[in-house]
């Protein structure tokens, strides 16, 4: 055992307690100093893992959990999605926003909230370095639950309350059904190992129904098309940067989720799946983006865009060779939403405004951050150079590798789709003319860090191939020593 | 590093100088993007003609050889596990294309001297617009390619929103989002040759050397062939044409049928009839008919429009259906006639749509039946004007006589997989659209032009200023120039385009 490959998860639980003693023992005044804090307790996290990633691989807690390589993106996803979303809700819990119609929405309790945030996300890095299938069930939980208080926070807002029962029930519903599948799995093989599973396991209708259950629950944190009915009402009722938070690091934890059972567990039956798995994403694509076309309130219309790119994501699965170019297109994605969400809580919290034509004109007020906002939206609509371009092309040859060219022409065509409505934004910021008497707003500080660093990974993760060709070899290993 | 390199830089680079200007200085934006692209004028002619040097020294190209030669090349592992390099290099055809883009944008910007609202975001769309332009022209890798490809589509999309006049909004959506879709086919199409050629690769030369299977060409070349078609205004795909032309700001115009259309002519020949010649044979009537469609019903439609723009769309959509049914005719001649024919459409049409700019911004309108005896105002303007009426109805001595009269050459000569009488009566169609155009050309020029003048507001009408006498200058003088000394043009692509042809 070595007790260092689980420094990036004790660093975050660390940093959750401080930050959850620092509201019990400090004055109020003195509560700022949390923020600062939680940034660092991520961006060590971070700097751990990069630094663990280049140690090799490795086993933790009596070998209940294993350190790899795809680990270790994931948790880069994870820390990363943490600490954008940490900046990105400085300003409402410093309570600077513009109040609409005298509504609060101020998000209290700032140490509560870092905590539950920094315990979601040990539950979801834990998550990808579970071992076997308990845990692997634990951590799910702990990476979900929290969402639950997240999404309820502003506890006196009924759209909030709507929105957390919703995914509340929702959510047990679907954990209910993952349970299931992977109780099937232990029946069907004898063991709780990932490692082993697989060796045993037969393909037969039992594990055909265990893959289908263990879809259905995971499909619910991913919003795969039938399971994604919760997506536009929680987007829409949780306070905003909890949206942001939801639309990565839930997707990024149910990926991380099937990564564990589809390649380790499953793997050798992958393929016999390949056309259900097909039929999944086309149909997931096809139904975000052309339900996000009608949207006109644009928290909504996020949550139909990141359905469709759910369904993107999941045509990795389709080869064996995928893995790669899904670890790649969650961290692309990842960022490129951050860069969205970003402008989108700027702009709610300076002019309270969230309708999609509420954006006229903003070129020509904030033309940086338009800018930015345009390359996010160019990005997640594969637009090249952009890091969105390059993740889409390489799931899309995944698919055409396996012969699934019909896939590639409808999830070409998608996008395409996807490109009419998010130039409905675009038209709005830089065609259409502006509000009356609207004058450049000045963003805070918080909010232009978590842009600028969200907008420069977004275009250096497609231009330079250092990411993708790490990511690539390291992952090859990786399927290779899972199977 | 490769000179071609600069290609792409200068105009980015360019595009960040605009940008970093402040507004207190705004025609500063214009000599700065006028100084860069004079520069890649500059390059690209110093480069074709050390080109034509480079090629000379080499001596007879092999007669035989299937794979293109090229020159200036440069290799740089990008994503390598994928095989994807930033790989560049040009050939004749490239070449021709690229001293036509460099020429377009040289004198789009003159055209657009104007411009002062948001002067700043138009120039920086138009350089990068253009920088996506020389990099597919360079690109002989074909994720390059296609990256390159789509960056030179999309700022098409606020180019014509903001800048644009009419219905511009409806236009520019509708010009992108037909554009994406074809792009999305040429994806499917790339990504399936890609993988039967073993994974290893996007070189498009060395995935030329692979023999791919009959069932693979027969669906994969109509997707490519139509993917970039729609950017060539293949009917029934050039709807999007006449209304993006018609509601985009002149030098988008300008860029956009002068060289925009003509990447997709040139996806035609380097991806699909290059790659695939088995799916070319079996396909090549089917689209050698709605070639000739496309031909004769721009021609007619043009007949009847009423505005400039319209009416100079339609006959771009004619014209451009030229390049294809010369691509379509699979022989030498025919290709060498489709590149000739897309250099010399360029030009034309950028000096129309450029001419028409500069009318409308001294007549206030584009009605063809409001205008009338403007020569004796603006002479300049309409002498340039009538050149590129005869180049577009094909007046032996000026460049369209030359293109035309080799697609029609190379119809003539047929293929051994069209049936011979099949392909003459397509031909024979398609020399008729002649005739058409001269007759839309000649009414149209002469109403405008002709006659007593039919509006007191056009008295005051002052006739062209420096920059857009030298803008026309420089086109005018490129028609003339192909058209007396065509070998300037056919030596420098003919090396080009024998190894693609050999391949039938």
């Amino acid at each position: 055992m070595d007790p260092m490959y689980i420094q990036p998860e004790l660093i975050v639980i660390i940093t959750a307690f401080a930050v959850l003693g620092m509201e019990i023992f400090l004055p109020s005044r003195h509560r700022i100093m949390q923020t600062p804090i939680a940034l660092l307790g991520l961006a060590s996290s971070l700097a751990a893992v990069i630094h663990l990633m280049m140690q090799g691989d490795g086993d933790f807690l009596n070998g209940q959990f294993r350190f790899d390589a795809v680990a270790g993106w994931f948790k880069i996803s994870f820390l990363l999605a943490g600490f954008l979303t940490v900046l990105l809700s400085a300003d409402l819990l410093n309570g600077r926003y513009k109040s609409i119609a005298g509504q609060d929405r101020t998000l209290i309790h700032r140490g509560e909230f870092y905590t539950v945030i920094l315990f979601n996300l040990a539950g979801s890095m834990f998550l990808i370095s579970a071992t076997n299938l308990i845990n692997l069930y634990v951590c799910l939980e702990l990476a979900t639950i929290p969402l639950f208080l997240l999404v309820a926070w502003r506890r006196h807002d009924p759209l909030s309350i709507e929105a957390g029962l919703k995914y509340i029930i929702l959510g047990a519903t679907s954990s209910g059904a993952l349970l299931f599948g992977i109780g099937l799995l232990y029946g069907l093989s004898g063991s709780v190992d990932l490692f082993a599973i697989g060796d045993h396991l037969e393909f037969g209708p039992a594990t055909r129904l265990a893959i289908a259950l263990i879809v259905v629950g995971v499909g619910f944190k991913l919003t795969l098309v039938p399971f994604h009915m919760w997506a536009a009402d929680v987007y829409r009722g949780a306070p905003l940067p909890v949206a942001a938070y939801l639309s990565v690091a839930s997707k990024a934890a149910g990926l991380a989720f099937m990564f564990q059972l589809f390649y380790r567990v499953l793997g050798n039956v992958l393929l016999d799946v390949g056309l259900a798995l097909a039929v999944l994403a086309a149909v997931t694509m096809t139904l975000g983006n052309v339900v996000a076309v009608v949207q006109s309130n644009i928290k909504r219309f996020m949550a139909f865009s990141a359905i469709s790119q759910a369904g993107y994501l999941i045509m990795g699965f389709l080869g064996r060779d995928g893995a790669p170019s899904m670890v790649y297109y969650m961290l692309v994605y990842v960022v490129t939403n951050m860069v969205v969400f970003g402008v989108i809580v700027f702009y709610m919290n300076e002019t309270g405004r969230e309708e999609i034509e509420d954006y006229r004109g903003l070129a020509r007020t904030n033309p940086l951050i338009s800018l930015a906002m345009m390359l996010g939206l160019f990005s997640l609509a594969g637009i090249p150079p952009l890091s969105g371009f390059v993740g889409k092309f390489f799931l899309f040859s995944v698919a055409s590798k396996a012969g699934f060219h019909w896939l590639v022409v409808v999830a070409a065509v998608n996008s395409t789709i996807s490109l009419y409505y998010y130039l409905r934004i675009v038209r709005q910021m830089y065609i259409e003319p502006g509000v009356e008497g609207d004058t450049a707003i000045r963003p805070s500080g918080s909010i232009v860090t978590a842009i600028a660093i969200a907008t420069v990974l977004m275009i250096v993760l497609g231009i330079v191939p250092f990411f993708y060709e790490t990511i690539y070899q390291q992952s090859h290993n990786w399927i290779a020593s899972s199977h | 590093m490769s000179w071609l390199s600069l290609l792409i830089l200068i105009p980015f680079a360019t595009a960040l100088a605009v940008v970093a200007t402040p507004d207190s200085k705004w025609y500063a934006r214009r000599w700065i993007a006028l100084v860069g692209t004079g520069i890649v004028l500059a390059l690209s002619l110093v480069m074709s003609v050390d080109y034509m040097q480079a090629v000379q020294e080499r001596g007879n190209i092999n007669s035989l050889a299937t794979i293109s030669q090229m020159e200036y090349e440069q290799s740089v592992p990008w994503f390598a596990s994928m095989g994807i390099d930033y790989h560049i290099g040009v050939d004749g055809i490239a070449m021709a294309m690229i001293v036509l883009t460099a020429i377009i944008i040289f004198t789009g910007v003159l055209a657009s001297w104007e411009v002062k609202d948001r002067s700043r975001e138009f120039y920086a769309f138009l350089l990068v617009l253009v920088t996506g332009v020389f990099g597919v022209f360079i690109s002989v890798d074909l994720f390059l390619f296609f990256v390159f490809y789509e960056v030179a589509v999309l700022p098409m999309y606020l180019l014509i929103g903001v800048w644009g006049t009419g219905r511009k909004e409806y236009s520019a959506m509708k010009l992108t989002l037909m554009l994406m879709v074809g792009s999305a086919f040429v994806l499917v199409g790339i990504l399936a040759l890609y993988h039967a050629a073993g994974s290893q690769t996007f070189d498009l030369n060395k995935l030329a050397t692979v023999d791919y299977s009959k069932d693979l060409q027969q669906w994969v070349f109509p997707c490519v062939f139509v993917g970039f078609g729609v950017l060539g205004a293949l009917f029934p795909f050039h709807t999007w044409s006449p209304d993006g032309h018609a509601s985009a700001p002149t030098a988008v115009s300008m860029l956009h049928a002068g060289v925009l259309m003509k990447l997709g002519g040139y996806g035609v020949l380097r991806v699909a009839v290059y790659l695939m010649p088995d799916g070319a044979k079996e396909w090549a009537l089917f689209f050698l008919i709605l070639t000739t469609i496309n031909i004769v019903y721009g021609a007619y439609a043009a007949i009847k429009q009423t505005d400039l723009k319209y009416f100079t769309a339609y006959s771009s959509v004619s014209h451009c259906g030229f390049v294809l049914f010369g691509i379509c005719s699979l022989n030498l001649m025919g290709f060498k006639g489709a590149v000739i024919q897309m250099f010399s459409h360029g030009i034309m049409t950028g000096l129309f749509f450029g001419l028409i700019g500069m009318v409308y911004g001294r007549s206030k309108t584009r009605d063809l039946t409001k205008m009338g005896g403007l020569s004796k105002r603006i002479p300049w303007l309409a002498v340039c004007f009538y050149i590129g009426g005869l180049a577009s109805l094909g007046l032996p001595g000026l460049s369209g006589f030359v293109a035309e009269s080799t697609v029609f050459l190379g119809g003539f000569f047929g293929n051994a997989w069209i049936d011979p009488s099949t392909m003459r009566i397509c031909t024979l169609l398609a020399t008729s659209s002649i005739v058409v155009t001269a007759v839309y050309v000649l009414r149209g020029l002469s109403r405008v032009f002709q006659g007593e003048i039919t509006n007191p507001e056009f008295e005051k009408l002052q006739d062209a200023k420096l920059p857009e006498k030298l803008c026309t200058a420089i086109l005018v003088a490129s028609l003339v120039i192909v058209g007396m000394y065509p070998p300037v043009l056919i030596d420098l692509i003919e090396h080009a385009i024998v190894p693609i042809a050999n391949r039938f």
